[in-house]
């Protein structure tokens, strides 16, 4: 599915007002308004798999919850750079991740699977057993 | 269920600003700017180019690269004649042909550096690349005296 076109143009703005590369305090690193990483959704037999880019998001700094229909996967990244480096380019970002998927209720959340793997979250949602089609007999 | 399919490219242009602009990166960043704008009607999984972080203590420039997914032995970094060039390869089960999408990226690196003691490391799918600098090209401090 194509990128929807009004958020290309809001970042094409937003990129015209640079904001200061360096020496942002955790506080301000906090205030970052979250970016939604790519990912992509592949429908499997018995659930989907889901593939989340994360990159410089350690363990401890990922959050996966699902409550109300929505799944919410929330990265804090780890790539801050060293204290006291001069930089001459930056185009990474601190700014956390975040990603909320609506759903109708048929995933199972004990039985989802995490694996977060070189800063790539993957995640299988197992569908619940009564979103799973059934056969009836006739008698 | 039900989920709205949405890609994001992770290199959009406000990141690509957000860092310190040198003269020599102008012309680079408008490529990218455009590129990427244009870039968002293309599929967002094909491979290119990725974010790049260039840093220096005073001992060493160091280069950083996002690159999420990436096997150790499919990254592969060099330094040819004063740039450093980083290039690694990525299995995608959503591709066509042969499911390996490529990426390369050449930085140019300002100082003089000890090319045999170039170490890298790749942790949470970031690169970081460790250059350090020769003894010559190190800042030096000259002290002259004052009559």
């Amino acid at each position: 599915m194509p990128e929807k076109k009004e958020t290309i143009h809001m970042s094409f703005f937003n990129s015209l007002t640079p904001t200061a590369p360096n020496a942002l305090s955790t506080a301000e690193v906090q205030a970052l308004p979250a970016r939604r990483p790519y990912y992509e959704v592949d429908e499997t037999d018995g659930g989907y798999t889901l593939t989340v880019n994360l990159p410089g998001v350690p363990k401890d700094g990922l959050e996966i919850t699902d409550e109300g229909g929505e799944l919410r996967i929330a990265g804090k990244r780890s790539n801050k750079l060293p204290e006291g480096v001069v930089v001459l380019h930056r185009e990474s970002s601190e700014a956390p991740f975040e990603l909320v998927l609506e759903h109708d209720n048929t995933i199972d959340p004990a039985k989802t699977e995490a694996e977060l793997k070189d800063g790539v979250l993957n995640l299988k949602l197992a569908k619940a057993e009564s979103a799973k089609p059934r056969k009836i007999a006739v008698s | 269920m039900h989920l709205i399919n949405y890609t994001h490219r992770n290199t959009s242009p406000f990141t690509r600003f957000s860092g310190r602009l040198g003269t020599q990166d102008i012309e680079n960043e408008l490529g990218w700017l455009f590129g990427s704008a244009l870039g968002g009607l293309a599929p967002s999984n094909i491979g290119g180019q990725f974010p790049v972080d260039l840093y220096e203590d005073k001992d060493n420039t160091f280069v950083r690269a996002e690159l999420p997914g990436v096997n150790r032995d499919a990254i592969s970094v060099e330094m040819v004649e004063g740039s450093l060039s980083i290039q690694a390869s990525r299995k995608d089960k959503s591709t066509e042909g042969d499911g390996t999408v490529s990426f390369n990226r050449l930085v140019s690196i300002p100082d003089e550096v000890q090319s045999d003691k170039v170490t890298a490391s790749y942790e949470n799918g970031i690169l970081t690349v460790t250059l350090p600098r020769r003894e010559e090209s190190k800042p030096k401090k000259i002290n002259v005296s004052v009559n």
